[in-house]
C-alpha cells in the first residue's frame, strides 16, 4: 500500500485561528476538541486497550508524534449514549452493540492465537479484522450480532468520522474546517480563495 | 386545522435603516445638485451632464469589474481589459464634465469610442462565458456566470461621451433629432440597468423590501424620459423621477453596505462579503444614467427656434 502523502505541504488549518475565517463559537468548539480529550468512563480497561489496537490498524498514524485521539471520543459517545438517532434493524442498541462486538473480537483473538488482540503481529490483526469484516467468525462469540455490520457501521465509520473531525486531519487533506463565519467566494473549478489550502505538489496516484 | 407556517418576521430595523438611508442619499443628492455649476449654453450644459453621467458609469464599472475580475482571479488575460478601459473612460468623461467646451475634441472622442466598442466586445465575451457553461442559457448561469449587462454600461458611457461631443458640433441634427434619440437611449439604459438589478435582486429573493426600490422608481423614470422624447410635456414628469432614480443610485451603496453587515460575519468578514455580498459599486450606475437624463431634459422641454 502506498503511503499517503499530503499535497498541502505548508498548510495548517489552525493558522486560521485568529483570522476572520473563525469566530469565538468556532474557536470554542475546536478548543474543546483539542484540549478537553475525555477520560475513560464507559469502556473497561481491556475494551479500551483492544479498541486502541484496532483503531491503530484502521487508521495507522505512524507519522504523527501525537496521534489524533479516537478511542477517548468513542468512549465519550458511548458514555453519553449519543446514538445517531436510529438503530440498525439487525443490531442491538448502540452501547450493547459496542460492548458485545469488542468482547467478541477479543474472544476471536484468544481463540485463534491464544493471545490478546493487542499482542498479535500487525498482519495477524489485519487478517482477523478482515475476517470480522466478512463475517468469517465463530458465531458462538457473536450470537446474533452481525460481525460485518458491527465492523462497518460502528467500528469503521466512527473511527474515520472522529479522525476527520480533528484539525490535524483537516490540514492533511486541505480542508478548511468550519466556514464560520467566513465561507468561500470562489466556488468554480480550479478556483481558490486566498484563505484556502494550496496544493503544492500533486502527482496522480500510480505514477512513480 | 393548522395554519400554514409563516416565516418568522425579521427583527432587523429594516424600515428605520431604509428611511435613514434614503434621507442620507437625498441629502447627498441635494448637495451634489447645489455643487453642480453648469457652464455655457444649453448644449454645453447637456454635454457636461452627459460627460458627468458617463464618468459616474465608468467609476461604477471600474470598481465593480475590478472586484469581480479579481474574484475571477484574472483567469483570462482579457479580464484586465474591462477595468482598464473603465479607467480610460473615467479620464475622458471627467475631462468632458470639467471642460464641456472641449467635449468635441478629438482625443476624448477617440477614447470614449474605444471604451464603447470595448464594452460591445466585453458583452460578447460575457455571453460566450455564459453559453460555454453546462446548461448554457439557463437561469443558474445567468445568475452566477459573467453578468451580461455589466460591459454594456461601458458602451453606454462611451455613447454618452460621444453624444456630448456631438452636442457642440453645430450640426443640424443637434437641434432636431439628437436630443430625442439621446432620451430614448437613456430610457433604454435605465431599462437595461433595471433588468440587471431586478434579476440579481430576484436572485436575492427580495429579502429586504428595499430591494424593490430599483425595480419600481427607475422603470417609471425610463417610461417618462422615453415619453419626453415624443412629447415635451412628459419632461415635467421625467425630472422628479430621474432625480429619484439618482437618489436611489446614491442610496444603493449604503443599502448594500447594510446588506454586507447583515451577512454572516458582517463587515468583519469583508474579505468574503465584498466579493459575495451585494456589490457596493454597482448601484451608482443609476446615478450616472439619471445625471445624463437630467442634462438632456432641457433640450427636450424648451421649444426650438
Amino acid at each position: 500500500m502506498r503511503e499517503f502523502e499530503t499535497p498541502y505541504l505548508t498548510y495548517d488549518v489552525l493558522d486560521k485561528w485568529d483570522s476572520p475565517s473563525w469566530n469565538e463559537q468556532t474557536r470554542g468548539v475546536l478548543r474543546k476538541r483539542l484540549e478537553e480529550v475525555p477520560p475513560r468512563r464507559f469502556l473497561t480497561k481491556e475494551q479500551w486497550g483492544l479498541l486502541d489496537a484496532i483503531v491503530a490498524r484502521l487508521i495507522s498514524q505512524p507519522d504523527r508524534d501525537e496521534p489524533v485521539p479516537i478511542v477517548p471520543w468513542i468512549d465519550d459517545m458511548l458514555h453519553h449514549n449519543h446514538a445517531p438517532g436510529y438503530r440498525y434493524a439487525d443490531m442491538p442498541p448502540m452501547r450493547e452493540a459496542w460492548r458485545r462486538g469488542l468482547d467478541a473480537i477479543a474472544a476471536e483473538a484468544r481463540n485463534r492465537h491464544g493471545k490478546e488482540f493487542h499482542e498479535l503481529a500487525p498482519e495477524d490483526q489485519d487478517a482477523l479484522l478482515t475476517d470480522v469484516q466478512h463475517n468469517r467468525v465463530e458465531s458462538r462469540y457473536w450470537d446474533d450480532l452481525p460481525a460485518g455490520g458491527f465492523f462497518l457501521h460502528h467500528l469503521l465509520k466512527q473511527t474515520v468520522g472522529i479522525y476527520y473531525s480533528h484539525p490535524d486531519a483537516w490540514s492533511e487533506i486541505g480542508f478548511g474546517g468550519p466556514a464560520s463565519p467566513r465561507g468561500y467566494a470562489r466556488l468554480g473549478f480550479d478556483e481558490r480563495d486566498p484563505w484556502e489550502a494550496e496544493e503544492l505538489h500533486f502527482e496522480a496516484a500510480g505514477d512513480a | 386545522m393548522l395554519a400554514p407556517r409563516q416565516p418568522e418576521p425579521s427583527h432587523r430595523p429594516l424600515i428605520a435603516v431604509a428611511a435613514a438611508t434614503l434621507a442620507g442619499a437625498t441629502a447627498v443628492g441635494w448637495l451634489l445638485q447645489r455643487a453642480w455649476k453648469p457652464k455655457g449654453d444649453r448644449n454645453h450644459r447637456a454635454a457636461q451632464a452627459l460627460g458627468a453621467g458617463a464618468a459616474i458609469l465608468c467609476v461604477s464599472v471600474a470598481l465593480d469589474s475590478a472586484i469581480e475580475h479579481y474574484r475571477g482571479q484574472f483567469k483570462d488575460r482579457a479580464m484586465f481589459v474591462g477595468p482598464t478601459m473603465a479607467l480610460l473612460g473615467i479620464g475622458a468623461a471627467a475631462y468632458i464634465a470639467l471642460r464641456p467646451e472641449r467635449a468635441n475634441d478629438r482625443l476624448p472622442k477617440i477614447a470614449l469610442l474605444t471604451v464603447g466598442v470595448t464594452g460591445m466586445i466585453g458583452l460578447g465575451f460575457h455571453t460566450y462565458n455564459i453559453l460555454k457553461r453546462p446548461g448554457e442559457l439557463d437561469a443558474l448561469n445567468l445568475f452566477y456566470g459573467a453578468p451580461m449587462g455589466a460591459p454594456a454600461a461601458l458602451t453606454l458611457a462611451g455613447l454618452y461621451g460621444v453624444i456630448a461631443g456631438e452636442m457642440l458640433s453645430g450640426r443640424e441634427y443637434v437641434r432636431t433629432r439628437l436630443p430625442k434619440h439621446t432620451a430614448a437611449l437613456i430610457a433604454f439604459s435605465l431599462a437595461g440597468t433595471v433588468a440587471e438589478a431586478g434579476w440579481l435582486h430576484f436572485r436575492g429573493a427580495f429579502q429586504d423590501p428595499a430591494m424593490y426600490a430599483p425595480v419600481t422608481v427607475p422603470p417609471l423614470a425610463a417610461i417618462a424620459i422615453g415619453a419626453a422624447a415624443l412629447s415635451p410635456r412628459a419632461a415635467m414628469v421625467a425630472e422628479p423621477l430621474l432625480k429619484a432614480t439618482a437618489i436611489l443610485g446614491i442610496a444603493g451603496p449604503m443599502f448594500h453596505a447594510y446588506g454586507i453587515h447583515r451577512n454572516m460575519g458582517g463587515w468583519k468578514n469583508w474579505s468574503q462579503m465584498i466579493l459575495q455580498g451585494p456589490p457596493l459599486p454597482a448601484p451608482p450606475a443609476f446615478l450616472g444614467i439619471a445625471a445624463a437624463g437630467l442634462g438632456i431634459l432641457p433640450l427636450l422641454q424648451e421649444p426650438r427656434k
